[in-house]
């Protein structure tokens, strides 16, 4: 019986190693002829236009039950953002809300405020601790302290009944590659249960991914993997969406497609929180933001607010002799500041500084025998504020 | 156009969704998975070509190849090549099945228990609010419903083969080189040894110098003569004969519950450790080098400690056609007629119970526990 028992030992090991074998061989063959991120070669769709309109924008496309990606169906009147939210709750409110990985602590204390119908941008430098405060918000991960509520539905405590409202990507959106897009769609679909199912396909539609829908995930690009991410939130037609870093991997032309996608979202009403690195693309997408630095919101409010709340003026002035300029400014005291810089002399006025600094600044000029040539206001953009009220500034790049 | 109300700021599908949204956070709360959920599941796993591939080999791919052969070669050859199917080839087929299968299963458990993790779609699918137990129960019927019908494919094609492929049933058999009337019950087999005491005492003797005897340890001399000889007949009748079809249906419960044990315990593996590799291997690390070392001779003061392998405890439920010869205990002591092919005493029913339930609602429960609680 031992003899047995061993021969067959043996016969089971030798069988597995063939088959493990002969399943790498395959995938590797596989792999060179369809590689993941590209358009198969006999899938690809061949353009046989000319080539000068193959450089024009595409054509819209027809309309669909539902709007095509980044085309609402009609423009509609935004509602106005802001905390009085229906109930009287905000989209996600958290007080004191903490969470740490052993001495690291990944969210500080933080008190977030996002108002209803509109696009949040949740910013900060890489490991500030974004996707953390989402994890924690959707249940990924569990909080050491404070609270939080989704569309004014506690979580964790009643963290089903939240989510069924809100959709969200977190990280990358990843999905079975062995699976089509619309098979994904199906497979989140039945664990949302309810009316998902039938929103399947106005979702691939919607973010313009119905004729690719039966392909393989593996086939997809990157960019096809965040619409589908975006479909996947829209299962659920939510209340929220909770986009974590939706610009990665997308090149301009996605960018601005997803942009557009998000932009429609909030008109019809929704609310969409994205959190992100990239400043010029919040500050074209997001009414409002929050900005968080080491785990901890720093400051939040509407951009413009934020902007003008900053404080400060920056003039740059182009004279016949800067190092002179510089210095009647200096000694007039009518500036926080100067600086050379390769465009000429910036001077940074003193917090809430009258336009008549700027007149002040070029009598006194003048006065002193420096010619002027121009007087320009510079506008503070959310990157410069960004860098200012983080502590990104007084890191050496 | 969608409406959109001055009053909450929302389309009208989104307020719709309100309400919605609050009964369906009511359904989300049941731990049991719904059918639609069970069934995508199933979807994942049966698209995953390799897996599948290397399940049906496992699974149809011994019986589909010696029993082919051996069809071949009797078709053509019928003179040198007997009939395909015989009681020794039945038993031949079905151990192998047995182990096969349970490496089968472990593949597809831990593939099941690990495939969300590594394909990224884990956090997507807890984002939905479904209980996280539900998702993890879905699981279990989704992948015996692939394992369960391929087993019993492979093993009714061995049944088919073995009842209308073999040689004709003789009327006696041989017990210890003595002929007996086959197909006798204990009544019949009294009988009969009452009228040719000295056949009896010659089967009781044991086979001659030149003659082959049964498989397996010797008998027990503290038995009775009587249980001794039933011993020895039952023994001869399972490798001479095709087992009944009740035998059978034992043999393919056997089979089954095997095989559902091994998926539970990969899956439960799978779960709690995130990584398919390992857990596969570990799984093949239990059944072809474990169970064995623990099951191949009693260790002293440690035999109940041998006792808690689920390969020992199933190997005591393996059905009598299974496990020829008359060993030291006998035949049909405990549930199906098992008496194992192990070498160690075998264990009473209630523990053998205790084990095999014990091994699967464990590693379910340990499973079910590491889903619920993992950081994604």
């Amino acid at each position: 019986m031992h003899g047995f028992r061993l021969g067959y030992i043996l016969l089971i090991l030798l069988v597995i190693g063939g088959l493990g074998f002969g399943v790498t061989r395959l995938r590797r063959r596989r792999g060179t002829e369809h590689p993941r991120d590209e358009w198969p070669r006999d899938k690809r769709p061949r353009d046989e236009r000319p080539r000068e309109e193959r450089s024009a924008p595409p054509e819209p496309a027809p309309r669909a039950e539902v709007p095509a990606l980044g085309r609402p169906p009609a423009p509609r009147p935004r509602p106005e953002p802001g905390p009085p939210g229906p109930g009287g709750s905000w989209a996600v409110e958290t007080h004191g809300l903490t969470k740490r990985f052993g001495s690291n602590v990944a969210v500080n204390d933080v008190e977030l405020l996002v108002p209803r119908g509109c696009a949040f941008g949740y910013l900060g430098p890489n490991g500030a601790g974004k996707t953390t405060l989402i994890r924690t918000l959707l249940g990924l991960t569990r909080a050491n302290g404070g609270t939080m509520s989704l569309l004014g539905v506690p979580v964790p405590a009643d963290r089903r009944r939240a989510l069924a409202r809100v959709g969200a990507i977190v990280d990358e959106p990843r999905f079975h590659p062995h699976l089509t897009g619309r098979e994904n769609l199906r497979l989140l679909a039945a664990a949302r249960g309810g009316e998902a199912g039938p929103r399947i396909v106005p979702s691939l539609t919607r973010v313009g991914l119905a004729e690719r829908a039966d392909d393989r995930v593996s086939s997809y690009s990157m960019g096809m993997r965040q619409r589908l991410g975006v479909a996947a939130c829209l299962l659920g037609d939510p209340e929220l969406l909770i986009l974590d870093e939706p610009m990665n991997g997308l090149d301009p032309a996605g960018m601005h497609e997803m942009r557009s996608m998000i932009q429609d979202l909030v008109e019809e009403g929704r609310t969409v929180m994205l959190s992100s690195h990239l400043l010029d693309e919040v500050e074209r997408t997001c009414d409002s933001v929050a900005i968080v630095d080491h785990g901890r919101v720093i400051r939040q409010g509407p951009i413009d607010e934020l902007i003008r709340g900053a404080g400060t003026t920056v003039v740059r002035v182009d004279c016949s002799e800067p190092v002179t300029a510089a210095a009647i400014i200096e000694q007039a005291r009518i500036a926080a500041g100067t600086a050379m810089a390769e465009a000429g002399l910036t001077v940074t006025l003193p917090a809430g500084a009258s336009r008549e600094a700027v007149a002040e600044i070029n009598r006194r000029l003048v006065e002193g025998g420096v010619s002027v040539y121009g007087l320009q206001e510079v506008r503070t953009t959310l990157e410069d504020w960004f860098l200012s009220v983080t502590s990104r500034l007084g890191e050496p790049s | 156009m969608t409406e959109v109300s001055a009053a909450t700021g929302l389309p009208a599908s989104a307020r719709g969704s309100s309400a919605r949204g609050v009964r369906a956070g009511a359904r989300f709360g049941s731990w049991l998975p719904t059918w639609g959920l069970i069934m995508t599941k199933l979807l994942e796993q049966r698209k995953r070509r390799g897996l599948m591939i290397v399940v049906a080999l496992l699974t149809l791919g011994l019986p589909v190849l010696v029993l082919g052969l051996r069809l071949l070669f009797h078709v053509f050859d019928p003179k040198s090549y007997g009939p395909a199917g015989s009681p020794s080839v039945f038993a031949a087929l079905c151990n192998p099945m047995a182990q096969f299968g349970f490496i089968a299963a472990a593949a597809l458990g831990t593939s099941v228990g690990t495939t969300d993790l590594t394909d990224g779609v884990f956090r997507h699918l807890v984002v939905t609010g479904r209980s996280r137990l539900a998702l993890y129960l879905a699981r279990i019927p989704a992948g015996l419903s692939i394992l369960l019908p391929l087993v019993a494919v492979a093993f009714a094609m061995v049944c088919l083969v073995t009842s209308y492929e073999s040689t004709p049933q003789p009327a006696s058999i041989s017990v210890n080189g003595v002929s007996v009337p086959a197909s006798l019950d204990q009544s019949q087999l009294n009988a009969w040894a009452q009228r040719h005491p000295r056949q009896e005492a010659a089967a009781l003797a044991g086979p001659g110098p030149d003659e082959p005897g049964l498989a397996g340890p010797a008998p027990d001399q503290s038995s009775s003569p009587a249980s001794m000889l039933s011993a020895d007949y039952t023994a001869s009748e399972r490798t001479q004969l095709n087992p009944p079809v009740n035998e059978m249906a034992k043999i393919g419960l056997w089979l089954e519950l095997e095989i559902g044990v091994g998926f539970l315990i990969g899956l439960g593996l799978g779960s709690l450790l995130g990584q398919r590799t390992v857990s596969t291997v570990l799984m093949i690390v239990l059944q072809i080098i474990v169970t064995p070392i623990l099951a191949n001779s009693a260790i002293p003061y440690f035999l109940n400690g041998q006792r808690l392998d689920v390969g020992v405890a199933l190997d005591q439920l393996r059905p009598a056609g299974l496990a020829p010869g008359t060993g030291p205990h006998g035949p049909g002591r405990v549930l199906f007629g098992g008496r194992g092919v192990l070498n160690i005493p075998p264990m009473p029913t209630w523990a053998m119970i205790s084990v095999i339930v014990g091994w699967a609602v464990g590693w379910s429960v340990i499973g079910a526990w590491r889903m619920a609680t993992r950081d994604t």
